[in-house]
């Protein structure tokens, strides 16, 4: 499995890094215009068949969507992760709807909570979790959620702290300090 | 099909029959079964015979017009509000809610997450919180007897309140919920 992933590689990314590998585990970095090539291979070669999540973070500072497609074999349970940086303005992926039709949903909560547009996905414009948002994409880091929840369900009310050892002593009217314990004793 | 009529307000005379239904009411209470988030766990326990709650009269209903108790269990989505909406204005009267968790006091845990309701009874009408994150069995089977002494003295009247300030609930509610597609009230 990692012989053909090894040269699946070679041959259709051309330029790749490691992230990270291990026994059944393997993880590269690939140019974002070579993503489709390298899944399209990793399925049809290698017997990276099924579609585990597809999963997106913000690299704000980089100006980026880093995107990963985790996809697992089907004899051997061996894991394969396709990581692409995406630029974050206007940002617009490929579809893995044809090749998976589970991806359809990942790519419709994608779209939702981050904001990516999946050209050629037929349902990525319904509502997948929020119904109705008006703001932008919750998951992306410029959002300020604690801003939005204060603005939309009001100050919440006020905590009061109870500190333990005044509580007890209130309650008991003794409290036992606890001894220290020493280096070398357990 | 819904009936769109805002239900009439409620007759305020205490007849002694009153003292009697609640009697009744009390030890027969019905839950909806319908978890609107990680607090649902906690109630599972109670089903079986080791906290076995039946023994108070406690019974699980599968549809919420058998139902006389509405439990909202931890943290409360605007997806999910919408739902227990309908699922509460479908329950007859008289009906009673009890917030389980942190979450439905103020937030808790969620209290800056963009879909998460910080003050659970501006938009329903609360009649026993209990605290915790999460509350374990026996805090729930507490704030069930604590329901039935309120529902015995009569004071368990949230269902009364939410008629009575449909306007405000009704106002709270579409603050939250962007696209409002329920009718006036679908009982």
């Amino acid at each position: 499995m990692k012989d053909c992933l090894h040269g699946m590689l070679t041959e259709s990314a051309r330029e790749w890094d490691v992230v990270r590998e291990s026994d059944g585990y393997l993880h590269v970095m690939v140019p974002e215009e070579r993503v489709l090539e390298v899944i399209l291979g990793a399925r049809g070669r290698c017997g990276m068949t099924v579609l585990q999540l597809i999963s997106a973070v913000d690299r704000m500072e980089t100006g980026a969507f880093q995107l990963t497609w985790i996809m697992e074999g089907d004899d051997d349970g061996s894991v394969f992760m396709v990581s692409a940086f995406y630029p974050r303005e206007d940002c617009t992926v490929p579809t893995m709807g044809d090749l998976w039709p589970a991806a359809v949903a990942f790519e419709r909560e994608l779209r939702e909570m981050y904001g990516i547009r999946f050209p050629g996905n037929p349902r990525q414009d319904e509502d997948f979790l929020l119904e109705g948002w008006k703001e932008i994409p919750p998951m992306r880091r410029d959002f300020n959620t604690l801003e939005y929840s204060m603005r939309t369900f009001g100050e919440r009310r006020e905590r009061k702290h109870i500190d333990p050892r005044e509580y007890i002593s209130e309650m008991t009217g003794e409290w036992d300090t606890p001894v220290p314990i020493k280096d070398g004793e357990e | 099909m819904y009936c769109n009529r805002i239900p009439d307000r409620p007759d305020e005379r205490k007849r002694i029959w009153d003292r009697v239904d609640d009697m009744a009411r009390a030890n027969s209470l019905w839950v909806t079964a319908y978890g609107t988030g990680c607090g649902a766990i906690e109630l599972r326990p109670l089903h079986t015979s080791r906290f076995d709650m039946e023994r108070f009269g406690i019974a699980m209903r599968p549809t919420p017009r058998q139902a006389d108790v509405l439990i909202i269990s931890g943290y409360l989505a605007v997806k999910t509000l919408k739902r227990v909406i309908r699922v509460y204005e479908q329950m007859q009267d008289p009906k009673y809610i009890i917030a389980l968790g942190s979450c439905t006091i103020n937030g808790g845990m969620y209290f800056d997450s963009y879909n998460t309701l910080n003050i659970l009874d501006r938009y329903l009408p609360v009649d026993v919180y209990v605290n915790g994150c999460m509350p374990r069995p026996e805090a729930i089977i507490d704030g069930f007897s604590l329901l039935m002494r309120k529902i015995k003295d009569g004071h368990a009247d949230g269902w009364k309140h939410y008629r009575e300030n449909l306007d405000f609930y009704r106002e709270n509610q579409k603050s939250v919920i962007s696209d409002w597609d329920l009718p006036d009230y679908n009982w």
